[in-house]
C-alpha cells in the first residue's frame, strides 16, 4: 500500500512523483465510496428524523408542556 | 520549487490562505450562535445541529463536485467564448486552469508534492459554500426539517453559488466579459444569491407558528438569548476579516501578466487580477461596518439586533466595490444598503407574510442587491477584469463595469441562481411532504424529546444518594 518507502530515492527521482497517499490509483474506486456514504447518510438521518418527528407530533404536547422539562442550573 | 524566491512566494501563498480559512470557520461559529440565540429554548438544539450538519454535507459534495463545477462553467457553457481555449464549451482540456484537474479523482484533489495551491483555495471557496448555506439556515429556523435543510444546503452551497461564482468571480468568467460584472468581495456572489434563495424556501415553507396574527398582523418573535447573538454578529464580522483576505491575491507581479514589457509591479490584488491594497480595503471593511452599525442604530431607532446586523449589511452592501472606493463612499453606501434592507424587510413580511426569522433575505439579499446596482454607477468605466488590460490573451473583450450590466447581474444572482432554485427545490421537497415539520412537533418544540430526557437523567441524579 505504502506509495514511498525511501524519501531519499523518491525526492533524487528524475521527475518526482506528486502524490504520495497510500494506495495511488485507487482514487475513482476512492470517489465511488465516498459517493456511496454520502447518500447513504441521507437515506439513514431521513429515516431516523421522521421516526423521531412522527412519535413526537403523536403525543400532541402543548406549546408550553416542554417548560416542565427544564432542568435544574 | 527549485529556487528559494518561488519557494518563499508559494509557500507564503499557501500560508496566507491557510490563515484566512482559519478565520473564515469564525463566521460559521458566529452563524451558529447568532441562530441558536435567535430561536426558542424549545427548538435550539435542532437550530444549532441543522446549521452543524451543512459543515459536512457542503464539505463532502464541494469536494465530488462543487469545485469542479467553479472551474467547469465560466463560459456558461455557451454564453462566451473562454480566453483559454476561444472555447465557450466546459472548460474540460489539458489547460492549466481546466476543471479536468479538479475531478474528486483527480491526484491534485489530494496531498500532492507538486501542487501547494489547490487545497487551500479549495478550502477558501468551500468556507464561502458554508456561509453561503449558513446564511439560509438562519432564516427558516424552528419549522423545516434537518433532512430538507441538507439538501437545500448542498444546492445552494456546492452548486448555485459555485455557478455563480464560475460565471462572475472566475477571471474567465461569461459575466465580466458580457456585463462588465464586479463584485470584488462578493456582494452579488455570496449574499444576494443566499438571501434570494432563502426567499424562496420561505415563500413556499412559510411563517412559524403564530408569527401572524388571524388578521395577517406580523408578530414579533425576538431573540431569546441577546448575548449569544452578539457574540455570534462579532464573530462574523471577525471571520469577515479572513473572508476579505481570500478574496484577495497577497502578491502578484501584474507586469508580465498585463504583458508590460521589462514592467515589474508587484502589489496585492482583487479576485480580478486588478490592484488594490489591503491596507485600502481594511479602511472600507471598517468604514462601511461604521456605515452600516450607523444607519441601522437609526432606522431601527436602536433595537441592538437591527443594530450588529446592519454593521454586517454595511459591509456587505459595499462589498462589490470595496477593492476600489475610497473610505467615506463605502460608509455611505452601506448606509444606503442598510436602509433599503431594513425597509424593504418590513414591507415584504406585511406584504407577502414572509417571515425570516434572522432578517437574512433583508441582511444579505437586498443589501447585496443594493450594493452591486450601486458600484456600477460608482465604478462606471474601470475595468472588470485584469485580463481586459493586458496583451497576455490575445482577443480577450472584457466590457467595462458599468450600471446596467450590474443590474442585469444582481438580478441574476438573487433571481435567477437564488431565488428560482430554492423556490423550486423547496416546491419539490413540500411536495414529497419532507419540508416542513409537523404543526404538533412545531408547537411541541423540536427539542421536546430530548429535554424531556434530560430531565428524566436530572431526577434520577438527583434522587440517588450514593
Amino acid at each position: 500500500m505504502a506509495t514511498v518507502t525511501n524519501w531519499i530515492d523518491h525526492l533524487s527521482a528524475k521527475e518526482v512523483a506528486g502524490a504520495v497517499y497510500p494506495g495511488v490509483g485507487t482514487e475513482t474506486l476512492l470517489v465511488i465510496i465516498g459517493i456511496v456514504i454520502w447518500i447513504g447518510w441521507h437515506v439513514l438521518a431521513n429515516m431516523q428524523e421522521s421516526e423521531k418527528l412522527e412519535k413526537l407530533a403523536r403525543k400532541r404536547h402543548s406549546a408550553n408542556d416542554h417548560k416542565s422539562n427544564i432542568t435544574d442550573w | 520549487m527549485t529556487d528559494q524566491l518561488s519557494a518563499l512566494t508559494t509557500i507564503f501563498t499557501e500560508f496566507y490562505y491557510w490563515i484566512t480559512v482559519v478565520l473564515m470557520f469564525l463566521i460559521h461559529v458566529g452563524f451558529c450562535m447568532y441562530e441558536v440565540g435567535a430561536s426558542r429554548y424549545k427548538h435550539h438544539q435542532h437550530t444549532l445541529m441543522k446549521n452543524t450538519m451543512l459543515i459536512p454535507l457542503v464539505t463532502v459534495t464541494w469536494f465530488f463536485f462543487g469545485w469542479w463545477i467553479y472551474w467547469a462553467f465560466p463560459t456558461g457553457p455557451g454564453l462566451a467564448p473562454s480566453i483559454m481555449n476561444e472555447s465557450a464549451a466546459l472548460i474540460t482540456d489539458e489547460s492549466t486552469f481546466s476543471a479536468k484537474w479538479y475531478q474528486p479523482n483527480s491526484q491534485l484533489m489530494a496531498i500532492n508534492l507538486g501542487d501547494h495551491i489547490s487545497g487551500v483555495f479549495w478550502a477558501a471557496f468551500l468556507l464561502f459554500s458554508w456561509t453561503a448555506a449558513s446564511i439560509v439556515s438562519g432564516a427558516v429556523i424552528e419549522r423545516i426539517t434537518t433532512f430538507a435543510f441538507g439538501i437545500l444546503a448542498i444546492a445552494i452551497g456546492s452548486v448555485f453559488w459555485t455557478i455563480d461564482a464560475a460565471w462572475g468571480w472566475h477571471f474567465d468568467g461569461w459575466m465580466l466579459k458580457l456585463l462588465g460584472y464586479h463584485d470584488a468581495y462578493a456582494s452579488g456572489v455570496i449574499h444576494a444569491i443566499a438571501g434570494g434563495f432563502a426567499l424562496g424556501i420561505l415563500a413556499v415553507l412559510g411563517p412559524r407558528i403564530g408569527k401572524f396574527s388571524s388578521s395577517g398582523e406580523p408578530r414579533n418573535i425576538g431573540p431569546r438569548n441577546p448575548w449569544l447573538v452578539t457574540v455570534g454578529l462579532f464573530l462574523i464580522y471577525t471571520g469577515f476579516w479572513g473572508f476579505y483576505a481570500a478574496c484577495n491575491i497577497p502578491i502578484f507581479n501584474l507586469g508580465p501578466e498585463y504583458g508590460m514589457e521589462g514592467v515589474t509591479y508587484w502589489t496585492a490584488t482583487n479576485i480580478y487580477v486588478t490592484p488594490t491594497t489591503l491596507s485600502g480595503i481594511t479602511m472600507n471593511f471598517l468604514m462601511s461596518l461604521s456605515g452600516g452599525l450607523l444607519a441601522g442604530y437609526i432606522v431601527a431607532k436602536g433595537d441592538p439586533f437591527w443594530t450588529y446586523s446592519s454593521g454586517l449589511a454595511g459591509i456587505i452592501c459595499a462589498s462589490a466595490g470595496n477593492d476600489l472606493y475610497h473610505p467615506i463612499q463605502s460608509m455611505i453606501i452601506g448606509m444606503i444598503g442598510v436602509v433599503i434592507a431594513y425597509k424593504l424587510h418590513y414591507w415584504v413580511e406585511r406584504k407577502f407574510k414572509i417571515d425570516d426569522a434572522v432578517g437574512a433575505v433583508a441582511v444579505h439579499g437586498y443589501a447585496g442587491f443594493v450594493g452591486l446596482v450601486i458600484c456600477g454607477f460608482v465604478l462606471n468605466g474601470y475595468p472588470s477584469s485584469g485580463y481586459s488590460v493586458g496583451a497576455m490573451w490575445d482577443g480577450s473583450n472584457y466590457a467595462a463595469i458599468n450600471p446596467l450590466g450590474m443590474f442585469i447581474g444582481a438580478l441574476i444572482m438573487f433571481g435567477l441562481l437564488g431565488f428560482l432554485p430554492g423556490w423550486i427545490i423547496a416546491k419539490i421537497l413540500h411536495g414529497m411532504g419532507k419540508l416542513r415539520i409537523p404543526r404538533e412537533v412545531e408547537i411541541a418544540g423540536l427539542d421536546y424529546n430530548m429535554l424531556e430526557a434530560a430531565k428524566n437523567d436530572e431526577k434520577a441524579v438527583s434522587s440517588s444518594t450514593r
